[in-house]
């Protein structure tokens, strides 16, 4: 038996992402190395033979998924009722506790502007953000980072994947935080040509 | 006030707004909206038209939606700050320090989150078209009730044919209502204690072949010695039963005095039988249905019910 053989035939059997080393436990003669050696042999042999799944890296493990074409055939089974989209304000907070964590409520509301006390709390349901810290401050305040499951959710390897703040077309490149005097005179820079009502349609990051 | 503003298309209709301040996600929204709607630099913001923008907005606010608008009256609250200080002359040193700096950055700040949150939608849509193993549900199992009935009457009467009748046997069960009455004993051990002075227990259920018999028995027995009508005496546990005779005002039994000791109902311990109901699986030694009613020479013999011994399983 190959070991491209038996890792896959772990990954076959798993619903959800597993570690390499995790693969590993399948047999004594593999190690992490091997693992993933038989990783990228398979990813090839997929790729090579015109599977309609591959196997990709997310949230800091391998999964084997659909290719994202054969979703309209398979959503046809979609019986089971699926956890819905997140929200306008569970995304802004997601995205304010991914960029920023470990980070606690008052700050988050603070850059939101609004309580985000439901929100965090929908978001820890949802299995996405879950209580990391505490801070120093007064009352320890709980701090919230993001998990494996939103890693997983967003299809990402592991936060490097994240959007970059330098890659993002709006205002403010890299202006976070804002001194305030010299801010304003590069930012304006940044502002040539860019519209501020111009919501970019980025492409997905997506896992290779 | 400024009339600069007045030919704002927002202000024109000011209503607007109010109505649809549930629209936005907070004051750094509305703020957002009110900057982009009339192109303005957002770091020239143009407080003044701004601010009084932003409260033409949130002015229709009522009491009871306080607790959703606090945002956006701390956020007027500030605007309102930043506007007074615009106003006021600034030092030579300040100059740089502009009042809406802290309000630009924040607004920036939630724009950047904006961007981001909108690519994570964009991530989030993407990976949901991907599946792993367990998607496809198990093929679900038919309601019984949505199967079609296909087999025809011919069949199942051809199928009842078929089927072997089993003999019938006699189901019935027969309630016997108690057939042996306590009275009927009464007169039974008064009847033998006429002629006796004494009587076993065991004598008096000679003949009688039903458990039944010895139940109510003694059950007359026990109400007889309640009613002062007789005396009963058993020397040891599971030793005989005695029936005595008392006449009235007897305090004793009748043998106490009279009859002579030997003929008490005394067994030796090693002897002392039970009836066989009252510990059934205790196999008696001496074959039972041998052992005679009748004492042989005035000593008390202990006297089996011959039915006691059968192994019939009891019927009610």
């Amino acid at each position: 038996m190959k070991v491209t053989q038996i890792v896959e035939a772990v990954l076959f059997a798993s619903d959800a992402p597993l570690k390499a080393e995790e693969i590993a436990r399948a047999d004594g003669a593999l190690d992490e190395d091997v693992v993933e050696g038989a990783i990228r042999a398979l990813q090839s042999e997929y790729a090579e033979t015109g599977r309609s799944f591959h196997l990709v890296e997310l949230a800091e493990g391998f999964q084997i998924l659909t290719r994202g074409e054969f979703a309209p055939y398979l959503e046809r089974f979609d019986t089971i009722p699926r956890p819905s989209r997140l929200s306008g304000p569970a995304l802004e907070t997601l995205a304010i506790i991914a960029y920023r964590q470990p980070i606690g409520r008052i700050e988050i509301e603070y850059v939101r502007g609004v309580a985000c006390g439901g929100v965090i709390r929908t978001l820890q349901d949802r299995g996405v953000v879950d209580v990391v810290a505490r801070g120093e401050g007064v009352g320890r305040p709980l701090l919230y980072g993001t998990t494996q499951r939103f890693l997983d959710h967003f299809g990402f390897r592991s936060v490097e994947d994240l959007p970059r703040p330098e890659e993002l077309p709006v205002v403010l490149r890299e202006r976070i935080p804002l001194g305030a005097e010299e801010s304003v005179a590069a930012a304006d820079a940044a502002l040539e040509g860019t519209s501020h009502a111009a919501m970019v349609d980025a492409p997905a990051a997506d896992a290779p | 006030m400024d009339l600069s503003y007045a030919h704002s298309p927002l202000l024109a209709r000011e209503d607007f707004l109010t109505v649809e301040l549930d629209r936005f996600q907070g004051p750094l929204d509305l703020l957002l909206h009110l900057i982009r709607q009339q192109d303005v630099d957002v770091f020239e913001i143009p407080i003044a038209r701004i601010t009084d923008q932003f409260l033409t907005a949130i002015k229709n606010i009522r009491a009871d939606q306080l607790e959703g608008a606090g945002e956006f009256l701390e956020m007027a609250a500030t605007l309102i700050r930043i506007k007074a200080q615009m106003l006021l002359p600034r030092h030579e040193g300040e100059e740089d320090q502009d009042p809406r700096a802290e309000v630009v950055r924040r607004l920036l700040e939630y724009e950047q989150i904006r961007e981001i949150s909108s690519r994570l939608q964009s991530a989030e849509a993407e990976r949901a078209r991907r599946f792993g193993k367990g998607f496809v549900p198990t093929r679900p199992r038919p309601d019984p009730s949505d199967t079609p009935f296909e087999t025809t009457w011919d069949e199942v009467f051809e199928a009842a044919l078929r089927v072997e009748m089993p003999e019938s046997v006699d189901r019935r069960h027969t309630v016997a209502s108690r057939s042996v009455a306590m009275e009927d004993k009464v007169v039974l051990i008064t009847g033998r204690l006429a002629d006796l002075a004494r009587i076993e227990f065991s004598r008096l259920l000679t003949g009688f072949d039903d458990k039944m018999h010895g139940v109510m028995t003694l059950l007359a027995g026990l109400e007889m010695s309640r009613r002062r009508e007789l005396f009963l005496r058993q020397v040891a546990p599971f030793s005989e039963l005695w029936l005595y005779r008392r006449a009235e005002g007897d305090e004793t039994p009748v043998s106490e005095g009279r009859a002579a000791s030997s003929e008490e109902p005394e067994m030796p311990r090693g002897m002392r039988r039970r009836p066989s109901w009252m510990k059934p699986e205790e196999p008696e030694a001496d074959d039972p249905l041998g052992l005679l009613d009748e004492a042989t020479d005035g000593e008390p013999a202990f006297t089996q019910i011959p039915s006691l011994h059968t192994e019939e399983p009891e019927t009610p």
